[in-house]
C-alpha cells in the first residue's frame, strides 16, 4: 500500500475510533432520555373529553355563559366593590393597582368636557387616609355643578380579546364560559397583555411578578356565588348572571334595558353592558 | 461534500431534533386540551377559597338580627360591607363592630354631586353637628321613626274636649301653671296624635297620662291634637330655670336635626321643645334616659347626659321664643 | 408599599392601572439593540450578497459586530421579565398570534444564521488557529473546526455557496427579526401613539440607519486603535448608504405623525399636547434637531461638495454619533413616550428612570455596553480584518 493511503487509514480509524465512543455516549444519554419521554407520553395522552364535568365535579363550564351588567345610573360611587374585591382576590393593597374602580365624571357650569377623577388622583388618596382605604372626596360641593354621575369599570372579558391575542405563552385565555383568566404559574410576566387592554383593566404584580387582572371572581361563580363587588354593592349598579338562563338577572337586564358598551370600535366584543354612561366614557 | 459541511449538517439536524423533543417534552401535560393554555390552570382558579360568605352565612347564628337587617332600609347592604369579611369566623374571633361610623356612613351617604337623588344623602355638619351616626340610626333599621301621624281633626270638637278634660292640668289656653306639666299650646299635631296614641295603647306610660288617655277616643285625639296646634304659644314666664342656657345651647347642637336649633323641628312627628316648660323638660329627659319613657332614640342621645346637661338643655329651650323663625336650610 | 417600579405622576384622567408604567428603559434599549444587529448584518450583506467590493474592509467586521449585539439582546428582556425563568414558556408552546412568541424562533433562527455564517466566514482562521494554537485556545479553535482542517479549493467554493446562500436568507430574517418590533407596537389598538400600520418600516429602517453608524464609529475607532489608514471608499459608502436611508426613514416617520394628526381621532388633542410639552426636548430637540438635521445637513453637504480625506472621515464619524443618539432617542420617544399619553385619551404621565435596580439607566447602559465590550473579545478570536496580511504584519515575529 502507499504510504500515504496507510496514513489516511489510520488517521481514519482513529476518527472512527472517536465517533464509536462518542456515540456510545450520546447513545447512553438518549435512552435514558427517550425513558423519560416514553413517561411523559404516556401521561400526556389523556385525551380531553375523557375530563368529564370541568372544571369542577359540581361545576360544568359547557352549561353557563356569563356576562355582566353596570348600571351607572345608580352608582353612588360609595367604593364598597373595591374594597371587597380587594380583599377576595388578594389584589396589591395600594391606589395603583385594581382590578375594578370607579370613575367620577363631572359637568361644571359652562364647561363641555367631564372632569374625570378616580381612586389613583392624589386628593382622593388624601380624603381616604391612606391607600388601602378608599372613598371619593368632596372637591364639588360647593361648585355649580350641572351633570355628574359615576361608572364602575372593571375586565370586559371580551369575546376577542386583544390580551389573549398577545400573550406569547398561552398564559392568559379565554374559558368556555366566557371569563378570560390568567395562568399565574405560566405567565412569564413580559407585559405584553397590560400593553393591549385598551381599558387599563390589566396590571402587573410586583409580588407575583405576573399580570393581573379581574375574573369575575371564578372561584364564586363557579359555586353558585355572585362576585364579590356584586355581592358588595348596597345600590344594584352591578348585575350579574348566566346568559344561558333567560331570567337572570343580566339577560333580564340586557332585554329590558338599550345597553352599551366601552370601546366597540376596537372589534373586542365586551361582555359588560353598561346603561347609562355618557358620550365621554370610554 | 467535503467533511465539515457534512458534519455542520449532521450537528444542525441533531440539534433541532433534540430541540423539538425537549419541546414536547417540557410542554405542561393539561396543554392543549381545551385550547392554548394550561388546561389545569382552569380547576386550579375555581379552587380558591371565597372570602366573602354573603348574608346568608350569617343568619345561620345572627339570626334575629338578620331579621331585623332584612325587613328594613339596609336589607340591600350585606353584612360582610360593613363589619369585613366572614372568611374564618367564627373560628378565627369576631368581626370588627365599626367604631367609626361617621367615617363609614359618609362613604354611602354623604351628600355629593353624581350621587342619584334617590340615594338619602346628607351634609355632615349640619346634619348631626359631628356626632357619630349611631347616636340617632340604628344601622340595621337605620330610618327613624318619624312617621308623620294624620292629622285630620276637628280643632272645635277639640276645645270642648280640652276644656273638658284637660284644661286643669294643662292650662286653658294650652299654657301650663306649673313647672311639671308641658305647654301644649302650639305643639305638632302629629307628634301630639301619636304620643296620645301611645299612651291609649300603653307603648307609652306614664301614671297621670295613660288612664286620661285610655278615656280618650281616636277622635278625640285627633281634634285635641288640631286645637292644640293651632293655639298660639308664648314665652314662658321665666320660673326658677335652674341650668345655664348658654351650656344648654352648645349641647343643643346635636338635638337640632331634629328638633330644631331653637327647638323647632323641620319634622312635625317630633314635638317642638321651644319655650317649654323646664321642669318638665328635666324630667322627660331624665325619663327617657333611665328607660322609663320608651323611645330608643331618646334613650341613645340622653345616655351621655349628667344632670347638670339636662338642667343646661332645659333652661336653653325653655328661653327660646315659640313663634318660628325662617329656619336655615334642613338637609332632610 | 413595595413597589420596585416608580409611580408615575399624571394630569388629567388617567386609569389607575396606567400609573406604574409597565415598559421601561429596558424596553427602550431592547428594539435599539436588534436594531443595531439587523442594520450591522444590512451593510455586510451590501458585500456579502450585492457585492459591493468598497465594502469589504467592514463586511466581516459588520458580520461580528451583528452576532455580538445578538448574543446580548436576549438580556434587557430577561432583565425585565417578571419570570425570566419561564422565559422558555414562549419556545414550548408559543402562541402564534403573539409576535413575542414569533420572536422567540425569529432570534432562534436568527442567532443560528448568525453563527453559522460567522463560522463559515471564519473557517480558514478557526482551521489555522486549530493547527497552531496550543492548550486551551487551541482546544477552542479545533473544537469549533469540528475536526476538519480542509481549506482546499473544494471546501472553499462549498464555503462560500453557504456564506452567501445565508445571506441572502438573512437579509429577510434580520428585518423580519427587527420589522416584528415595530409590528409590536403598530398593532396595539389601545394606544393611538402606537397604532400604525407604518411601524414596521419605520422601525426597520430606522435600525439600518443606526446599524450603519454604529460601523461607522466602530471602523473608524478600530482603525484608530490598529494605527491603519482608514479606507476613505468605504467611509463614503457608508456616508451614502446612511444618507439614503435615513432620508427614507425621515420621510416614513414624518407620514405617520401627519397622518395621526390629519386623522385627528380621538385622543389627537391630547397627543399634540404631549407633542408641544413634555415632548419637546426628547423629540423636537434631541431627535430631531440635533439628531436629524444636523447629521442630515453635515452629510448632504459633504456629498454635495465631495468632501474627502480627513474632513470626510470627521465628519461622517459626527454624523454617525448623531444619528446613533437620534435612532435611540426615536425608540425612547416611542417606546416611553407612548406610555405617557393615557389610554384614556385624556390624561399624561410623566415617566422618571430608576439611575440604580433591575429595570435602570445603570442597567441599560451596561446592556448596551457588554456587547461592546465582548465584540472586543471577539475581534481576538476571530479577526475580522479584510486587511489581514496587516494584521499579521503588526505581531511579533514568533507569533506568526
Amino acid at each position: 500500500m502507499k504510504p500515504e493511503a496507510i496514513t489516511s487509514l489510520v488517521a481514519r480509524r482513529a476518527f472512527l475510533r472517536k465517533i464509536g465512543r462518542a456515540a456510545t455516549c450520546a447513545g447512553a444519554i438518549a435512552a435514558t432520555g427517550a425513558l423519560g419521554v416514553v413517561q411523559k407520553a404516556a401521561a400526556k395522552s389523556v385525551p380531553a373529553p375523557s375530563r368529564g364535568s370541568f372544571p369542577t365535579p359540581d361545576y360544568d363550564w359547557t352549561q353557563h355563559r356569563w356576562g355582566f351588567g353596570v348600571d351607572a345610573t345608580k352608582c353612588i360611587g360609595c367604593l364598597r366593590c373595591v374594597e371587597a374585591c380587594k380583599r377576595e382576590n388578594n389584589v396589591p393593597a395600594d391606589a395603583h393597582h385594581f382590578n375594578t374602580w370607579v370613575e367620577r365624571y363631572v359637568y361644571l357650569e359652562g364647561e363641555t368636557k367631564a372632569r374625570i377623577d378616580s381612586q389613583a388622583d392624589p386628593q382622593n388618596i388624601a380624603a381616604s387616609g391612606s391607600e388601602t382605604e378608599y372613598r371619593f372626596d368632596n372637591r364639588y360641593q360647593d361648585a355649580k355643578v350641572e351633570k355628574a354621575f359615576f361608572v364602575p369599570k372593571l375586565c370586559n372579558q371580551c369575546e376577542h380579546p386583544p390580551c389573549v391575542q398577545v400573550c406569547p405563552t398561552g398564559a392568559t385565555y379565554r374559558t368556555q364560559d366566557g371569563v378570560v383568566l390568567i395562568d399565574s404559574k405560566y405567565c412569564i410576566g413580559c407585559q405584553y397583555c397590560v400593553q393591549a387592554c385598551p381599558y387599563g383593566a390589566r396590571y402587573f404584580n410586583v409580588r407575583t411578578r405576573v399580570s393581573q387582572k379581574c375574573y369575575w371572581c371564578y372561584h364564586r361563580i363557579t359555586r353558585g356565588l355572585q362576585p364579590a363587588c356584586v355581592e358588595a354593592c348596597p345600590v344594584g349598579a352591578r348585575i350579574f348572571g348566566d346568559r344561558n338562563d333567560p331570567q337572570s338577572p343580566i339577560s333580564l337586564f340586557i332585554r329590558n334595558n338599550r345597553v352599551q358598551v366601552l370601546r366597540p370600535e376596537t372589534g373586542n366584543a365586551p361582555n359588560v353592558f353598561y346603561v347609562g354612561i355618557d358620550k365621554e366614557v370610554g | 461534500m467535503p467533511k465539515h459541511i457534512v458534519r455542520l449538517v449532521i450537528l444542525l439536524v441533531a440539534s433541532g431534533a433534540i430541540a423539538l423533543i425537549a419541546k414536547w417534552f417540557f410542554t405542561a401535560e393539561s396543554f392543549y386540551q381545551y385550547g392554548h393554555y394550561r388546561a389545569d390552570s382552569v380547576p386550579e382558579m375555581a379552587a380558591q377559597k371565597p372570602v366573602f360568605q354573603t348574608p346568608r352565612y350569617c343568619q345561620s347564628c345572627h339570626s334575629e338580627r338578620h331579621a331585623q337587617w332584612s325587613a328594613n332600609n339596609h336589607k340591600t347592604v350585606s353584612c360582610e360591607v360593613c363589619h369585613g369579611a366572614a372568611q374564618g369566623h367564627p373560628q378565627e374571633g369576631k368581626l370588627p363592630i365599626p367604631a367609626d361610623t361617621r367615617k363609614l356612613c359618609t362613604l354611602c351617604h354623604e351628600a355629593m354631586p353624581g350621587r342619584p337623588r334617590t340615594q338619602p344623602q346628607v351634609a355632615l355638619a349640619q346634619h348631626s353637628g359631628g356626632q357619630q351616626c349611631v347616636v340617632c340610626h340604628n344601622p340595621h333599621a337605620p330610618k327613624l321613626a318619624g312617621v308623620v301621624a294624620k292629622v285630620a281633626g276637628d280643632a272645635a270638637a277639640g276645645n270642648r274636649k280640652h276644656a273638658a278634660s284637660c284644661a286643669s292640668c294643662h292650662g286653658a289656653a294650652g299654657i301650663s301653671p306649673n313647672d311639671t306639666w308641658p305647654n301644649l299650646a302650639g305643639q305638632n299635631a302629629a307628634y301630639l296624635v301619636r304620643i296620645l296614641a301611645a299612651y291609649k295603647s300603653g307603648d307609652q306610660t306614664d301614671v297621670m297620662m295613660s288612664p286620661m288617655a285610655k278615656t280618650l277616643s281616636d277622635a278625640d285625639i285627633q281634634n285635641l291634637a288640631a286645637y292644640y296646634a293651632g293655639l298660639s304659644c308664648q314665652a314662658a314666664p321665666g320660673e326658677g330655670r335652674v341650668g345655664d342656657a348658654a351650656a344648654g345651647k352648645a349641647l343643643a347642637k346635636n338635638c337640632a336635626a331634629c328638633h330644631g336649633e331653637t327647638g323647632i323641628g323641620s319634622n312635625p312627628a317630633w314635638p317642638k321643645l321651644a319655650s317649654q316648660k323646664a321642669g318638665y323638660l328635666v324630667n322627660a329627659l331624665k325619663t327617657f334616659r333611665a328607660g322609663l319613657r320608651r323611645d330608643p332614640m331618646m334613650a341613645g342621645v340622653t345616655r351621655g347626659l349628667s344632670d347638670a346637661d339636662i338642667a343646661n338643655l332645659a333652661a336653653y329651650y325653655a328661653a327660646q321664643s315659640c313663634e318660628p323663625v325662617t329656619q336655615a336650610r334642613k338637609t332632610q | 408599599m413595595e413597589y420596585i417600579a416608580e409611580l408615575a405622576p399624571f394630569t388629567g384622567y388617567v386609569y389607575p392601572n396606567e400609573t406604574v408604567i409597565p415598559w421601561t428603559v429596558l424596553i427602550v434599549v431592547y428594539p435599539y439593540l436588534t436594531g443595531l444587529v439587523a442594520g450591522a448584518f444590512t451593510v455586510s450583506s451590501l458585500y456579502q450578497v450585492f457585492g459591493m467590493q468598497r465594502f469589504k474592509p467592514v463586511a466581516h467586521f459588520a458580520l461580528l459586530t451583528s452576532l455580538c449585539l445578538m448574543l446580548f439582546v436576549p438580556v434587557p428582556l430577561l432583565l425585565h421579565l417578571g419570570h425570566p425563568e419561564r422565559a422558555f414558556n414562549a419556545v414550548i408552546t408559543p402562541h402564534v398570534t403573539s409576535a413575542f412568541a414569533v420572536f422567540g424562533y425569529a432570534a432562534g433562527f436568527y442567532v443560528i444564521l448568525l453563527m453559522l455564517e460567522s463560522w463559515f466566514v471564519f473557517r480558514p482562521h478557526i482551521v489555522l488557529q486549530a493547527q497552531e494554537e496550543k492548550g486551551l485556545p487551541g482546544w477552542f479553535y479545533r473544537v469549533l473546526s469540528l475536526g476538519s482542517y480542509d481549506l482546499s479549493e473544494k471546501a472553499i467554493r462549498y464555503d462560500q455557496k453557504w456564506i452567501f446562500a445565508l445571506a441572502v436568507i438573512g437579509i429577510p430574517a434580520a428585518h423580519g427579526l427587527h420589522g416584528y418590533v415595530g409590528f409590536v407596537f403598530g398593532s396595539l389598538k389601545s394606544r393611538e401613539w402606537w397604532s400604525s400600520d407604518l411601524m414596521p418600516a419605520i422601525f426597520l429602517f430606522s435600525a439600518v440607519i443606526s446599524g450603519t453608524a454604529l460601523l461607522i464609529v466602530l471602523y473608524v475607532l478600530s482603525c484608530r486603535l490598529r494605527k491603519i489608514p482608514v479606507d476613505l471608499e468605504c467611509v463614503k459608502g457608508l456616508a451614502y448608504t446612511l444618507w439614503g436611508f435615513f432620508m427614507f426613514t425621515l420621510v416614513l416617520e414624518g407620514v405617520e405623525f401627519a397622518s395621526l394628526v390629519y386623522r385627528g381621532r380621538e385622543g389627537t388633542d391630547v397627543i399634540l399636547e404631549y407633542v408641544a410639552g413634555p415632548l419637546l426636548v426628547p423629540f423636537f430637540i434631541l431627535q430631531f434637531g440635533i439628531g436629524s438635521l444636523v447629521p442630515l445637513a453635515l452629510l448632504t453637504f459633504m456629498i454635495w461638495r465631495g468632501t474627502t480625506g480627513r474632513a470626510l472621515i470627521a465628519g461622517v464619524t459626527a454624523s454617525a454619533v448623531l444619528v446613533l443618539l437620534a435612532v435611540l432617542m426615536m425608540r425612547w420617544n416611542v417606546v416611553i413616550g407612548g406610555q405617557e399619553i393615557s389610554k384614556t385619551g385624556k390624561g399624561l404621565l410623566a415617566y422618571s428612570p430608576l439611575i440604580f435596580g433591575r429595570e435602570s439607566l445603570l442597567a441599560a447602559a451596561s446592556v448596551l455596553v457588554a456587547p461592546l465590550a465582548f465584540l472586543l473579545v471577539m475581534v481576538r478570536l476571530f479577526p475580522p480584518w479584510a486587511d489581514a496580511a496587516s494584521y499579521y504584519a503588526s505581531q511579533p515575529r514568533d507569533k506568526r
